[in-house]
């Protein structure tokens, strides 16, 4: 039973709200200590509106599209009443102040927010090590990473903990710990999901995005989230799709890719891993005999994308994280950060001084409109950009790994915040029982296509 | 000395420059106008730039004859730290207009800002009631060369201001004053909060820095504080501390552009400046500069100025307005806008004047009489018995009648006392109760002597 099936069987009252609240709960019980994956949950407030959702659709009330279905929140947005710590001693006693656009939209539609999800120290990491409550386990590679920054999202799926996270991706963060864990990451179009009440990373490319076990638990997300917020001024005004309609009709289609053409890169390629090439490569040729046209490109930028994305990175999080100066919330950032914030701090202080203004931060501006300029020609007469959404396995928890080892886990999923475009992550195999993800990347506002693509490579 | 300002004034909205809040913030109990954005909550983004923010900022630069950019503007952030600042960094954009003039100094720019918080370590509380309010400020060449002539810039820059309707008024103002005496570095004067605050803190640092040179010691190159409370600066820091503020465009914010459009729209609803006034009176109705800058201090008696022109001599109407109506305001210690004075009256009044029926003392008289008056002057005029110009017959029986009833001045006059000719005018006057032309009485009564 897939996500749109139960939130049906939800509402035709085959399923009670409460019975699906329970299950995860008492998976959350067995589980999570070992996990970590959750850092809060509020079970009565949960339990609480589940049987009043069973109860108004008992009476044939009317109830909204996400009725009962259960959510968790990555840790940086803002959920009024949770601590809303983004992972950091920083804002160890910061209670939400006010709910966030996407969380007003999902209580709105009657998705259960259950919790809030672990991550890396305010998004900045691929790992979800850097939490300073702990690091999260892989629920489907127990002992290795689960990716990051999302990671504490990505396990709350992988580990059956509920229905819908959503998590933030600034350089992958959705993408990459759903590859590594094995479940699906949605990085919507820039712009398309407000980002009000997204506590920064990196602002110009920060995008909040769903994670789910298939494709409907993303379509019905996005259908909810994805709207223009005339409070945002990044959020933009489109005619927005059905993202569960299309899903849907992309399951009943006989050729889903008659007629579609998909880019692959030898640049992306030849940075990867071979079993994961391997991998990727099976899934990608079996679109071949479902009908798509796949054809090389060349990539030229490769190697710009790693320092551009860092440095634009580093100047828009030290100038984010100015408020953090001790005065509203208690601690002053820089005393109590992990080793990865503070450099990111540091490096943006030290780009950002006036004597380099012109050097660093818009040299990685020119450096960015080149990629963007060049993704956006790629993608000219096209409808895919597929590679692996991930060049290596998830490390194995505890292994010692340094910065620049550390960066190279987002050289394949930058490429689409400095541009953009939508993203997403799905499962495409294992290599020795670890799951490995294909990315799907197409263009600037064609995010319902890529729901049109997982939805049908889901059926194979 | 070289002096240069750079003045901050509040913009008039109803809204903060990023949100939806209030700008009442003197009114308002402390931290009661904020709400996530203008507090700077984790997560929290701005709003779209308040739009009658931009209309004003570009309306008060057009106002000072500024170019305007038509390229991209957009916000900067410029971080520093600070208790008022929740966000730590403000935001300011870059200039909306450059290159303007007012009263013969250049505007070197002119930009938006958002307000910080108030800091108020005597209550021990921040108030964040002022943050994210709209700013502009103006920045100017370094041209003035006087305390004078600051002060006189600032004086007609707020008169702009009030004009524009755009802006707070001085109550508001935060000025930075730089000045440079020959021989010496530039100092930087901050937290000056009024005109007469920059005219003090210019005449103390021309005295303190003439004392350091007289010394020989160098004025160095440094931020100095104005305290109002004394009238005296003192040391900030100087310039190797300078602060780095590492500004970078905000991300949360897009670029904005103004189009010809927006400037013909802003255009075609702003009122003319004071100064663009005063040259085009000049122009227009052929009147001194003095008459126009008086006609111009305020603006309803620059535009009840131009109803009268309609249908009086202009040169004649600047006359009365600048001399006689002024006199009578000031005197009552009114505005035009407050004297209850309407242009009709006016009109009335100078037709009464031009056309013979009442003399000028007459005239005078009434309008004395006119502020809060619900009478017209022609009214006023037959209440005080003023109406029409006595004939050269009844003036001479009256010189007559004066001469004769005093032979002791007119003696005097004979003996060479000149002022006893003012008497006698005085008398033939008041026989005729003012009605009689004072030039011509006195050319009957020398006549009439000999």
């Amino acid at each position: 039973m897939n996500i749109f099936e139960k939130s049906q069987a939800i509402k035709n009252q085959e399923l009670k709200a409460k019975d699906n609240l329970d299950n995860f709960l008492r998976t959350i019980d067995n589980t999570n200590d070992s996990i970590n994956a959750f850092l809060e949950i509020n079970k009565e407030d949960a339990i609480n509106k589940a049987e009043t959702l069973d109860k108004k659709i008992q009476n044939k009330e009317k109830v909204g599209s996400l009725a009962g279905l259960v959510f968790s929140i990555k840790a940086n947005i803002n959920v009024e009443d949770f601590i809303i710590s983004a992972a950091s001693k920083t804002l160890e006693n910061y209670k939400g102040s006010y709910n966030a656009t996407v969380i007003d939209k999902i209580l709105k539609e009657d998705g259960i927010i259950l919790g809030i999800t672990n991550m890396d120290e305010f998004a900045a990491g691929s790992s979800s090590e850097t939490s300073y409550y702990g690091i999260t386990d892989n629920p489907a590679a127990p002992g290795r990473i689960p990716g990051g920054s999302s990671g504490g999202s990505a396990a709350t799926i992988a580990g059956d903990m509920c229905d819908i996270s959503l998590g933030s991706d600034t350089g992958g963060s959705i993408r990459n710990p759903a590859s590594h864990c094995g479940i699906m990451g949605f990085k919507p179009t820039y712009g398309a999901v407000s980002r009000q009440g997204l506590i920064d990373l990196s602002m110009s490319l920060d995008q909040i995005g769903p994670m789910a076990k298939d494709v409907t638990g993303l379509s019905m997300a996005l259908d909810t989230i994805v709207a223009h917020d005339p409070s945002e001024c990044s959020s933009i005004d489109y005619k927005k799709p059905n993202f569960t309609q299309t899903a849907l009709n992309a399951k009943n289609s006989e050729s889903p890719f008659e007629g579609m053409t998909i880019a692959v890169c030898d640049e992306f390629r030849s940075i990867t891993d071979d079993k994961i090439n391997k991998i990727v490569d099976k899934k990608i040729n079996e679109l071949s005999s479902l009908g798509a046209e796949v054809i090389d490109f060349c990539f030229h930028y490769i190697d710009l994308c790693l320092p551009t994305y860092y440095l634009i990175n580093y100047v828009e999080f030290f100038s984010a994280t100015r408020k953090f100066d001790g005065r509203k919330f208690g601690h002053r950032i820089e005393d109590v950060c992990g080793d990865e914030v503070f450099r990111r701090i540091e490096m943006g202080s030290y780009i950002s001084q006036k004597e380099f203004s012109g050097k660093y931060y818009k040299h990685a501006l020119k450096a960015r409109s080149l990629i963007k300029d060049e993704i956006n020609a790629m993608l000219k007469g096209l409808d895919f950009i597929m590679s692996s959404t991930v060049p290596k396995l998830p490390h194995k928890i505890g292994e010692k790994l340094d910065p620049m080892e550390m960066y190279a886990y987002d050289v394949l999923t930058v490429i689409a915040n400095l541009s953009g475009i939508p993203a997403a992550s799905m499962k495409a195999g294992e290599v020795d029982g670890i799951p490995v993800g294909l990315q799907i990347q197409a263009n600037s506002l064609e995010d319902e296509k890529i729901i049109h693509a997982l939805s049908a490579l889901e059926e194979i | 000395m070289k002096c240069g300002l750079e003045i901050h004034v509040q913009l008039e909205t109803n809204s903060k420059l990023f949100c939806e809040c209030k700008t009442n913030y003197q009114e308002a109990p402390a931290n009661t106008n904020i709400c996530p954005v203008c507090l700077n909550q984790p997560g929290a983004k701005p709003y779209p730039t308040n739009e009658k923010a931009i209309e004003n900022a570009l309306m008060i630069s057009l106002m000072l004859n500024c170019k305007i950019d038509k390229n991209l503007t957009y916000f900067m952030r410029k971080h520093y730290d600070y208790p008022d600042l929740p966000s730590g960094f403000q935001r300011t954009s870059v200039p909306i207009g450059y290159e303007g003039e007012l009263n013969g100094v250049g505007i070197t720019e002119i930009h938006m800002e958002e307000d910080p918080g108030q800091f108020k370590p005597d209550r021990g509380i921040v108030d964040f009631n002022r943050s994210g309010i709209p700013l502009i400020e103006i920045v100017t060449e370094p041209e003035m060369y006087s305390p004078e002539e600051a002060r006189s810039f600032l004086k007609e820059l707020i008169r702009v201001l009030q004009y524009s309707g755009g802006a707070r008024g001085e109550g508001t103002m935060r000025a930075d004053v730089n000045i440079s005496i020959e021989g010496g570095n530039r100092v930087e004067m901050k937290n000056i909060n009024s005109i007469k605050g920059a005219y003090k803190a210019l005449k103390f640092e021309i005295v303190r820095q003439k004392n350091l040179m007289k010394r020989g010691v160098e004025v160095k190159q440094e931020t100095r504080a104005f305290l109002e409370s004394q009238m005296i600066t003192v040391g900030m820091r100087l310039k190797e501390d300078a602060d780095d503020y590492r500004f970078i465009p905000d991300p949360d914010l897009p670029p904005m552009k103004v189009s010809d459009e927006d400037i013909a729209e802003v255009e075609e609803t702003m009122p003319e400046a004071p100064h663009n006034k005063v040259k085009r009176f000049i122009e227009s109705y052929n009147i001194d500069e003095e008459s126009a800058k008086v006609l111009t201090s305020e603006l309803d008696l620059a535009v009840a100025y131009e109803e009268i022109v309609k249908e009086i001599d202009p040169k004649f109407a600047a006359m009365w307005m600048k001399d006689e109506l002024q006199r009578v305001l000031t005197y009552n210690k009114l505005s035009f806008e407050d004297s209850g004075i309407v242009v009709d009256d006016l009109i009335e009044l100078f037709s009464l004047l031009q056309n013979k029926e009442i003399t000028t003392k007459a005239g005078q008289r009434i309008i004395e009489n006119m502020p809060n008056n619900k009478q017209t002057p022609k009214a006023i005029a037959e209440e005080l018995g003023l109406i029409g110009i006595v004939k050269d017959d009844e003036i001479i029986e009256a010189v007559k009648k004066t001469i004769k009833e005093n032979p002791k001045a007119i003696e005097d006059y004979n003996n060479g006392q000149k002022a006893s000719l003012n008497f006698l005018v005085g008398q033939v006057m008041k026989l005729t109760r003012g009605k009689a032309d004072p030039g011509e009485t006195v050319k009957l009564i020398k006549d009439n002597i000999n």
